[in-house]
């Protein structure tokens, strides 16, 4: 089936917001400080349609950093019984780039291979997500044109490119046309507005530069040939073990578990928040023991993770080139380099 | 919202008993929500709430040496959890989920011979191993059972090995110490020297080891020079673990996920991972 493609007056994205409010907690990019975030936003909101990638990926709004898992109240006889969280508001993310869109579909490949927890992709299955497409990239460290993240739209519902005044929007997903319709009669894109869009599309990856020699699908083997400590020695004896770049990242999915209880032990909750292999302690068992205990391993085991084992096991590449982690990390350890450099062994 | 999968259960404690100075020895009804079938080499989720939770190895399989609708677990302490854990008494409660981990048939090992080796805390995942093979005594040719313990004070379940040892005509029981002061009238020596009076056909056996990694660097090693194929040693690994369910991210070891593929594994299977033994 062709695309149904529909044009859409930027002065509308207010009407959009509020249709989407009635069901959901509407979030959107929003100029915080010196970077964007994912902030809820309203009709009037200033929503950035164009901005360089958010601080923390989209991956927060269904793996949150904090989740009650349960919570637990003892009785009389001293027997705790459990009782899960309140329904929340499922989630409609406006503005979502190529990148973070991938990383929602690793995310979701993740879950569901895994045992069948399906807190996350409940959360998924009910959110509603526009993505937008990039004319160029939106900083430096992007490498989404490589990692071949650059042209998905999956799992948006409406996706839109920006022309200014008027944003063409494509329905991928019979949600995005209801809303759509809601909003506003559908109005055809225009045969000039496509003609626009056919020759903006065929020429827009020149703006991308590349910067690795080989497909993403190459990476599994490439790094199983870069056996040789000194790139990952030379890499992580800059790494400062702060974990910035597992918590920035969009495929990263590792948690802990803790409790709070109240003072007198009566109450309290289980709780999951993000954790991360580059922070020390990760790897360490009851004992003390730790099995990964060098930087070099850390920094080994997340680039293979990335490369290798999310592709071997979940058949996607676990990383979506949006750049997030070499332009958070203190000491600039580029993924994007070390791919390149595993690539020339390959 | 749907409810997380990892909810316990609570259990109660029937008996507590101390093992060791560092360890108690718990009885526990087994999980009823859903039926509770562990393999040997399973393990599950050990919780209090508001303290914590963490992975148990199981140290008896309800229906194999012990009641139906009972299970066992040692613990020793290490931490804040196992701290509180090793106080309970008769008539509390531990929360429990699972069983969790690779569930291995044992259709494979039927008519061949048995080595089961455990080294200190080893012991407690080793004895389901144990059990299975002496309640299916006649499944298998010749038990060789060894064990190590750093001292005679920390040799655990001595009950099962005087009771294993009884049955002399038909299996080989032997235990050694590292060290030990005046009393004891057993061997001395690590546990790989206990592997010499092993007279088993290894060309035609299966060994499973229990015990801490220096263990299995040294004993694994002295197997494959005895002739034990490496996908005919089995052994059980141990990591950190937050949910027992293949999401935390905590027991992955290379490509593999210890809770969902493990702990349980062939030496094949793991020899050519970096972070394995």
């Amino acid at each position: 089936m062709e695309h149904e493609i529909y044009r859409f007056p930027r002065e509308r994205l207010d009407a959009l917001i509020e249709r989407l409010g009635r069901e959901y907690r509407v979030v959107a990019p929003v100029l915080k400080g010196v970077h964007h975030a994912w902030e809820e936003v309203r009709p009037g909101t200033p929503v950035a349609l164009e901005y360089p990638t958010t601080l923390l990926p989209p991956r927060q709004f269904f793996a949150p950093q904090r989740e009650v898992l349960y919570r637990y109240r003892k009785g009389d006889d001293g027997k705790a019984v459990f009782e899960t969280p309140p329904p929340e508001r499922p989630v409609a993310l406006l503005g979502v780039h190529g990148c973070d869109l991938t990383g929602l579909r690793v995310l979701r490949s993740f879950h569901e291979s895994s045992c069948g927890d399906r807190m996350v992709t409940d959360r998924l299955d009910q959110s509603f997500i526009l993505g937008i497409a990039c004319w160029v990239p939106c900083m430096a460290e992007a490498f989404c044109r490589d990692m071949g993240s650059l042209e998905n739209e999956i799992p948006a519902d409406l996706y839109a490119w920006d022309f200014g005044e008027v944003l063409l929007l494509k329905v991928l997903k019979a949600r995005g046309r209801e809303i759509l319709a809601d909003v506003a009669p559908l109005e055809a894109a225009t045969a000039d507005e496509m003609a626009l869009l056919r020759r903006r599309m065929r020429v827009r990856h020149e703006a991308f530069p590349t910067h690795l020699r080989f497909p993403p699908s190459k990476l599994p083997v490439a790094l199983e040939a870069a056996e040789s400590d000194i790139l990952w020695e030379a890499n992580a004896d800059r790494c400062l073990s702060c974990g910035r770049c597992n918590l920035v990242c969009p495929t990263c999915t590792c948690f802990d578990v803790h409790d709070v209880g109240t003072l007198d032990g009566s109450q309290g909750e289980r709780v999951r928040s993000w954790h991360g292999c580059q922070i020390p302690g990760f790897s360490r068992v009851a004992g003390g023991h730790d099995f990964r205990p060098t930087r070099t391993q850390q920094l080994r085991y997340r680039i293979f993770r990335k490369g290798k084992y999310m592709p071997e096991r979940y058949g996607m590449v676990g990383c979506t080139g949006c750049g997030r982690c070499f332009k958070h990390c203190p000491t600039h350890i580029s993924i994007r380099d070390i791919f390149r450099q595993v690539g020339g062994t390959a | 919202m749907v409810p997380s999968r990892m909810i316990p259960e609570a259990c109660r404690v029937l008996e507590a008993v101390p093992a060791t100075s560092k360890e108690m020895h718990l009885v526990l009804e087994a999980p009823q929500q859903e039926p509770f079938r562990p393999e040997p080499g399973q393990f599950v989720m050990v919780s209090l709430p508001g303290i914590g939770e963490a992975p148990i190895s199981i140290a008896a399989i309800p229906g194999e040496g012990t009641p139906e609708d009972t299970f066992e677990l040692l613990i020793r302490r290490a931490g804040r959890l196992t701290n509180l854990v090793t106080r309970l008494k008769a008539g509390d409660y531990l929360y429990v989920r699972g069983p969790y981990g690779r569930r291995v048939g044992w259709e494979a090992f039927r008519g061949t011979n048995l080595v089961l080796i455990a080294g200190g805390l080893g012991l407690a995942p080793l004895r389901p191993f144990v059990r299975r093979a002496l309640h299916r005594r006649q499944d298998f040719r010749r038990i060789d059972i060894a064990v190590g313990a750093r001292s005679p004070d920390e040799l655990l379940f001595r009950d099962d090995i005087a009771s294993w040892s009884a049955r002399h005509d038909d299996v080989h029981v032997g235990v050694t110490v590292d060290a030990a002061s005046n009393g004891w009238g057993g061997r001395i020596g690590v546990i790989t020297t206990l592997f010499d009076d092993m007279r088993t056909d290894t060309e035609d056996a299966y060994c499973f080891i229990c015990g801490p990694p220096v263990m299995y660097r040294h004993a694994i090693r002295k197997l494959l020079a005895m002739g034990f194929y490496e996908n005919h040693v089995w052994l059980t690994l141990e990591r950190r673990m937050k949910c027992g369910i293949g999401l935390c991210g905590n027991c992955q070891m290379d490509g593999l996920y210890l809770c969902q593929q493990g702990p349980l594994f062939s030496y094949r299977e793991v020899r050519h991972l970096k972070e394995a033994v």
